[in-house]
């Protein structure tokens, strides 16, 4: 094959596309859709469930302030720190919580794996952007609110290209 | 007062002719890496390659964490392949641990790594696109790789580390449907990366740059030590895969594909030839999967081993074999971790490789050796 044929082969690959759809996605406006409803864990199977490791959940009513996830944390990146809760719960005697600092956190998700007692699981919120260091510490009463996560978005394919619609 | 050196250094007596340049550690085509090359006019004499910018302790925290913690920090070494870099530690804790894994298990951890194998090749045929000064080789990957991120993240929830390899399974079990898309999003990656061969690797312009530059010769392929990708392009038929099958690789048709040529040419084809391999494994994987059953053993919560003993295992990652070395003394944690990396050994042939070529080669030949400087520095 000459230089010429070559060249123009390479350049009309490329026209080609010229028709096709976009595929890249409008990020603010339009967000991806997820699996599930976030990362879970069933400790009676020892199996979790697939969805996105995104912000975590905290379910007071199970929570008993047995420190397992803050001690997952410990080598990998201490970013649970248990603190003290003005609520009273029947099963947390201590009154303890967990606080997570998402300046720390890598979202691997080993806490929930820690957890016996259903209480923590993660969400599909992954927007934790936030002004100041402190507003990326999360208190027991925030990771208790459940997050609205807009998911509208997903990768589909056709003759014509893959878009994200 | 006459200035009396240090032990253990000695002036060099400057040439001329001979112009020490630095490339790197800051510049953006060389990585976290520094390589000192002497040139004369145009031509490079001598090349020194100096890693070491990004070490991380990565073996040493490795002995402070047990078995389950050390998982999201062993895979920092290569984030783009973080199943691959992870896969001899699982393998090598199972077998210190005393577990079998379920066969479905098996297979998931093949597709998610055969998954990770292509999300790499596309990072790091993106960066040789662009080094090469051809845009579209940088666009089209970047956004291709999307199609399997997409992928891995339905799979693992997380886009690139993962931290789903643990000993005695995987974290989580398929998502529903899982397989149907898995198998239309692969198909169309594979269409669109069949599409690249005319734009890239036939394009006269590239075959202009890297053919007959860096030729590494068969015997001193197999001399240096060198794996992966620059091992089957001086037409070494060696692959990990099928030399030493592993969780269920043998049950697989795997074929490797070899060039002879060893020059960049070939090293930047053969991972292209790589990534077809690897759809046509994840098609055969998700196949052959049992439809149904557990992916993971469950373990107590921080797993002892049973003396001191140690374990060799070895994958075949992105970039060539990817070896990890444990040694456990009946603790919570194991005594030592030792990785062996391809990244490292690949760039062993890299002052042999430039010397004699021109200047403007050098980002072909560094490039196409497949390093990466985060995983030779762990």
């Amino acid at each position: 094959m000459g230089t010429a044929t070559g060249i123009i082969r390479a350049l009309n690959s490329g026209i080609k596309h010229i028709a096709t759809k976009r595929f890249t996605l409008r990020y603010p406006e339009e967000k991806l859709k997820f699996v599930g409803d976030g990362y879970q864990f069933d400790p009676s199977t020892g199996v979790g469930i697939a969805g996105l490791k995104g912000r975590h959940m905290l379910f007071h009513d199970h929570c008993t302030g047995c420190q397992l996830c803050s001690i997952a944390c410990e080598g990998v990146a201490e970013a649970i720190a248990m603190v003290k809760v003005p609520e009273e719960q029947k099963q947390n005697k201590k009154s303890i919580m967990p606080q997570i600092d998402y300046g720390k956190c890598v979202f691997c998700g080993l806490c929930v794996d820690a957890c016996p007692f259903y209480a923590l699981y993660m969400t599909n919120d992954y927007e934790l952007s936030s002004f100041s260091k402190e507003g990326l510490i999360y208190t027991p009463a925030q990771l208790q609110v459940k997050p609205y996560v807009a998911q509208d978005s997903e990768i589909q394919i056709s003759d014509r290209g893959a878009t994200h619609g | 007062m006459t200035f009396v050196l240090p032990p253990g250094l000695a002036l060099q007596k400057v040439d001329e002719r001979i112009m020490t340049l630095n490339v790197g550690p800051q510049h953006p085509g060389s990585g976290h890496m520094r390589i000192v090359v002497q040139i004369d006019g145009d031509y490079i004499v001598a090349c020194d390659p100096d890693p070491g910018y990004v070490h991380r302790g990565e073996e040493k925290m490795a002995e402070y964490r047990n078995y389950i913690t050390n998982i999201p920090h062993l895979e920092r070494p290569v984030i783009h392949d973080s199943c691959n870099v992870l896969y001899p530690y699982v393998l090598g804790a199972e077998e210190l641990l005393g577990i079998e894994v379920p066969e479905r298990a098996k297979y998931v951890r093949v597709i998610a790594s055969e998954l990770n194998r292509c999300i790499y090749i596309m990072y790091w045929l993106a960066i040789y696109g662009i080094f090469l000064g051809h845009s579209t080789m940088f666009m089209w990957p970047a956004g291709d790789r999307e199609l399997l991120i997409d992928l891995m993240e339905k799979m693992t929830g997380a886009r690139v580390t993962h931290a789903h390899f643990v000993p005695g399974g995987v974290r989580n079990d398929l998502p529903p449907n899982f397989e149907d898309v898995c198998l239309r999003q692969v198909n169309y990656f594979e269409k669109r990366i069949k599409e690249y061969a005319a734009v890239f690797y036939d394009n006269p312009i590239l075959i202009a740059r890297t053919k007959d530059t860096g030729i590494l010769s068969r015997q001193d392929a197999i001399r240096y030590g060198t794996t992966g990708s620059v091992l089957r392009a001086s037409g070494v038929d060696y692959d990990l895969r099928v030399k030493e099958p592993y969780d269920v690789y043998d049950e697989l048709d795997v074929h490797t594909n070899v060039m002879k040529e060893g020059d960049s040419y070939a090293r930047s084809k053969v991972p292209w030839f790589d990534m077809l391999e690897s759809c046509n494994i994840i098609r055969q994987a998700l196949q052959k999967m049992p439809k149904s059953g557990s992916v993971r053993v469950k373990l107590k919560p921080n797993p002892k081993t049973k003396g001191l003993e140690s374990v060799y295992k070895r994958v075949e990652s992105g970039r060539g074999s990817l070896g990890c070395y444990i040694v456990s003394d009946a603790k919570v944690e194991p005594y030592r971790v030792k990785l062996s990396v391809p990244s490292f050994r690949n760039l062993i042939a890299l002052p042999n490789l430039l010397r004699g070529e021109k200047l403007g080669n050098m980002p072909s030949v560094y490039w196409s050796l497949n390093y990466w400087p985060v995983e030779a520095d762990r």
